[in-house]
C-alpha cells in the first residue's frame, strides 16, 4: 500500500495547494475591499475608517469621533461601490468558467448566448422611453436590462433546442447568430437616440458609478444563489469534460446538468449586467488565468474564479475612479487596459495547454 | 455478470438505416466479439446499449431489464464503456481520470473519499498504470490512454463491459497486452464482455463467441470456427480463400493475398 500512500499523497498535495490558494484569495479579497474603501476623492483616514466599518457590525460599541459627512461617504457610497463590484466580478468570472466548463470552448464567456445583447437592447429601450420609473429601490433600465437578458436567451435556448437534447454548437451559434441581430438593432436605436446617446455608450461600456445598497440586495441573493448552486456541480462538471457520450456513459444526466448550470450562470450574469452594464473580459479572462495558476479541477477552478473576480473587478473599479479624478473611466476600458497585458504574460510563462 | 440482449433493435441516423432487426444476445461471464466491416454498425450497437442513442423500435435488456428504464447512474454501474480512442481533457493527470471512474457510485454533491481513491489505485495497479498516475494525459501514448481507459473502466465496477475496437492503431505487442489484460479481468471478476474488433485474427483468438455483422444484420453467430469460414468472409468482406487454421491451437485465421478482392476493377473491366 505504499505506492497508494505516495500518490494520494501527491493528489492531497494538489489539494493543499489549492486550499490554500482559496484561503489566501479570501483573505486578499477582505484587505481590498478595505483598501479600495478607504481611496477616493475625499482623503478619510484608515482609523476613522476602520471605526465607521466596526461600528456597524453587531454587538461592537464605538463612539462615533468621525464627522456624519465621512460616515455617509463610507457607508452609503464607496461600501455599496465596492459590494457591487465584488459580487458582479465573482458572478462573471464563475458564470464564464461554467459556460467554458459546459461548453469545452476556451472562447466561451458568459455573454455567448444572447444576455448581454438581451440585457443591452433592454436597457437602450429603457433610456429611450419618453417616461421613468422607479420602484422596489431600482428604475426601468435595469429592469428591462434584466427582462431583455432573460428574453433573448430563452430564444436561443429555444432555437438550439432539438427534441429533448441540446447540442452545444447550436446553441453557441444561435446565440452568436442572435447577438448579431440585436446588436444591429441596438447600433439602429443608438443613431437616433439624439442627446441620449452619451448615456447609452456610457451603460454598455460598464459602470459602477451609480451603486446603491437598494442594487446590492438585490444583486446578492441571485448571486449568492447562482454560486451555490454551480459550486454544487462542480464535480460532475469535471467529468463533462470528457465529452457528453462519456459522461454520460459514466453515470453523468448530461441534459439535466446543462440546464441546471446554464440556468444558474444566465440568471446570475443577467443580474450582474442588469444594474453595472455590460462589463466585458473578466467572464473570458479570470478563468482562464485562474486555469493557468491552479489548474482545471471544477472544485477549485470555480471557487477560485469568483475571488479572483471579486478581486479584480473591484481593483479596477478603484482605477476607473480614481485615476482621472474626477472624471470617471469607463470600467471595461480598465478591465481590458490592465487584464489583456497580465494575462498574455500568464499565457507566455506557463504555456500549459488549457483545456 | 449479467446478460445482454438486443432483440429486434432498429435504428438509422436520418435517413440512413444503421442497424436492422438486429437480435443476438451475450450470456453472463463471456467475451463476445462484435466483428464487421467498416461501417456495418459496430460502433452504433454500442452506443445503443449504452444508452448514448436510443432504437427506433426493438428493445435492449440487461439481465431481462429495459435499459430504457434504468436512471443513468443505475446504468453506469451495470455497464462500463471504453470508447474508441477519445480524447481526453490534457489537463487532468492519469490518477483523475481514474478517479471519474467513480462517479456512479457518488451522488453529484459528493467528493471521492478514501475508498474512492484505493479503488481507482488498485485499478492503475491492475492495468500497470499505476508508474502513470500523476502524469498529465496529454503526455500518454495512444496505448497508454487505452491502458488507463481500461483502468478507469475497473474503478467503475461494472457488471459488464463494452470495448469500441480497443486495439485500433496499436502495434501488435500492444494489441495482445491489451486483450489479454481483458480477458484476465473478465475470468476474474466474472465480468461479461462485449468487443466491437476489426482484427478478425485477434476476435478468432479471444473471443468465447463472435458475432459477424453485415449491413445492419447479424450475418452469423456462434463459435470462432462456426463464424470465420470461408464463405462467410467471402460474402461479408468480399476476399476470397483467406481462411486457414491456426497452427497452434486450430482456431480459424485470416491470411490474406494480394490482388483477391472483388470490388477493385482494372481499367479494362471497367471499359
Amino acid at each position: 500500500m505504499i505506492p497508494l500512500v505516495r500518490a494520494t499523497h501527491a493528489y492531497h498535495l494538489r489539494w493543499r495547494s489549492r486550499l490554500y490558494g482559496i484561503a489566501g484569495l479570501a483573505l486578499l479579497l477582505g484587505v481590498i475591499m478595505v483598501v479600495a474603501t478607504a481611496v477616493g476623492s475625499t482623503h478619510i483616514p484608515l482609523n476613522t475608517i476602520w471605526g465607521i466599518l466596526l461600528s456597524r457590525l453587531p454587538l461592537i460599541d464605538i463612539i462615533p469621533a468621525w464627522s456624519a459627512a465621512a460616515e455617509t461617504i463610507i457607508i452609503d457610497i464607496r461600501l455599496p461601490r465596492v459590494l457591487l463590484a465584488g459580487l458582479v466580478g465573482a458572478a462573471l468570472a464563475i458564470a464564464g468558467a461554467t459556460y467554458q466548463g459546459l461548453f469545452r470552448n476556451p472562447l466561451a464567456d458568459p455573454y455567448l448566448i444572447g444576455v448581454a445583447q438581451g440585457a443591452a437592447l433592454g436597457a437602450v429601450i429603457g433610456f429611450l422611453l419618453p417616461f421613468t420609473w422607479h420602484g422596489m429601490g431600482f428604475g426601468i433600465i435595469p429592469l428591462l436590462a434584466f427582462t431583455g437578458a432573460l428574453v433573448s436567451t430563452t430564444i436561443v435556448y429555444g432555437l438550439a433546442r432539438v427534441g429533448k437534447t441540446l447540442p452545444v454548437t447550436t446553441l453557441i451559434l444561435a446565440g452568436v447568430a442572435l447577438g448579431a441581430l440585436l446588436g444591429s438593432i441596438i447600433s439602429y436605436l443608438i443613431i437616433f437616440s439624439g442627446e441620449k446617446m452619451h448615456g447609452i455608450i456610457f451603460w454598455l461600456m460598464g459602470s459602477f458609478s451609480l451603486s446603491q445598497w437598494s442594487e446590492v440586495k438585490i444583486v446578492l441573493p441571485y448571486v449568492v444563489v447562482g454560486i451555490v448552486i454551480i459550486l454544487l456541480y462542480a464535480r460532475p462538471l469535471n467529468i463533462m469534460q470528457l465529452g457528453e457520450e462519456q459522461a454520460q456513459q459514466l453515470g453523468i444526466n448530461v441534459e439535466r446538468l446543462k440546464l441546471v448550470l446554464l440556468v444558474a450562470a444566465t440568471l446570475i450574469t443577467a443580474a450582474a449586467v442588469s444594474f453595472v452594464g455590460i462589463i466585458g473580459f473578466v467572464g473570458i479572462i479570470i478563468p482562464h488565468a485562474v486555469r493557468l495558476i491552479w489548474g482545471a479541477d471544477h472544485r477549485f477552478l470555480l471557487p477560485l474564479s469568483v475571488l479572483t473576480g471579486a478581486i479584480f473587478l473591484i481593483l479596477t473599479d478603484l482605477i476607473a475612479r480614481t485615476a482621472l479624478a474626477p472624471t470617471e473611466i469607463p470600467i471595461g476600458v480598465i478591465t481590458a487596459l490592465c487584464g489583456a497585458p497580465f494575462f498574455l504574460y500568464l499565457l507566455r510563462r506557463k504555456r500549459k495547454i488549457l483545456f | 455478470m449479467i446478460k445482454i440482449e438486443m432483440q429486434d433493435v432498429c435504428f438509422g441516423y436520418g435517413r440512413k438505416v444503421v442497424l436492422k432487426e438486429m437480435t443476438f444476445q451475450v450470456r453472463p461471464g463471456e467475451m463476445v466479439g462484435l466483428i464487421g466491416p467498416n461501417g456495418c454498425g459496430k460502433s452504433t450497437i454500442i452506443r445503443t446499449l449504452s444508452r448514448i442513442i436510443s432504437p427506433h423500435s426493438g428493445k435492449i435488456l440487461l439481465d431481462g431489464k429495459n435499459v430504457r428504464e434504468i436512471p443513468r447512474q443505475d446504468l453506469a454501474r451495470l455497464l462500463g464503456v471504453v470508447p474508441q480512442m477519445p480524447l481526453l481533457p490534457s489537463a487532468f493527470t492519469a490518477f483523475e481520470i481514474v478517479l471519474m471512474g467513480r462517479n456512479p457510485h457518488l451522488s453529484p454533491f459528493q467528493y471521492e473519499g478514501p475508498r474512492e481513491l484505493t479503488i481507482a489505485w488498485q485499478a492503475m495497479e491492475r492495468t500497470a498504470t499505476h508508474s502513470l498516475a500523476e502524469r498529465r494525459v496529454s503526455e500518454l501514448s495512444g496505448g497508454e490512454i487505452q491502458c488507463l481507459l481500461i483502468a478507469r473502466v475497473l474503478a467503475q465496477e461494472p457488471k459488464a463491459i463494452l470495448l469500441d475496437e480497443p486495439t485500433a492503431n496499436l502495434d501488435i505487442g500492444r494489441q495482445i497486452e491489451i486483450l489479454d489484460l481483458i480477458k484476465n479481468l473478465c475470468r476474474e471478476n466474472n465480468l461479461t464482455v462485449l468487443a466491437a474488433l476489426h482484427d478478425l485474427n485477434l476476435a478468432s483468438q479471444y473471443c468465447d463467441r463472435l458475432v459477424l455483422i453485415n449491413n445492419g444484420r447479424v450475418h452469423a453467430e456462434g463459435t470462432p470456427k462456426e463464424v470465420i469460414t470461408a464463405r462467410n468472409i467471402k460474402e461479408v468482406y468480399g476476399a476470397e480463400d483467406c481462411v486457414y487454421l491456426h497452427p497452434v491451437d486450430g482456431l480459424p485465421c485470416v491470411l490474406l493475398n494480394a490482388g483477391n478482392s472483388k470490388s477493385i476493377r482494372t481499367k479494362e473491366e471497367i471499359a
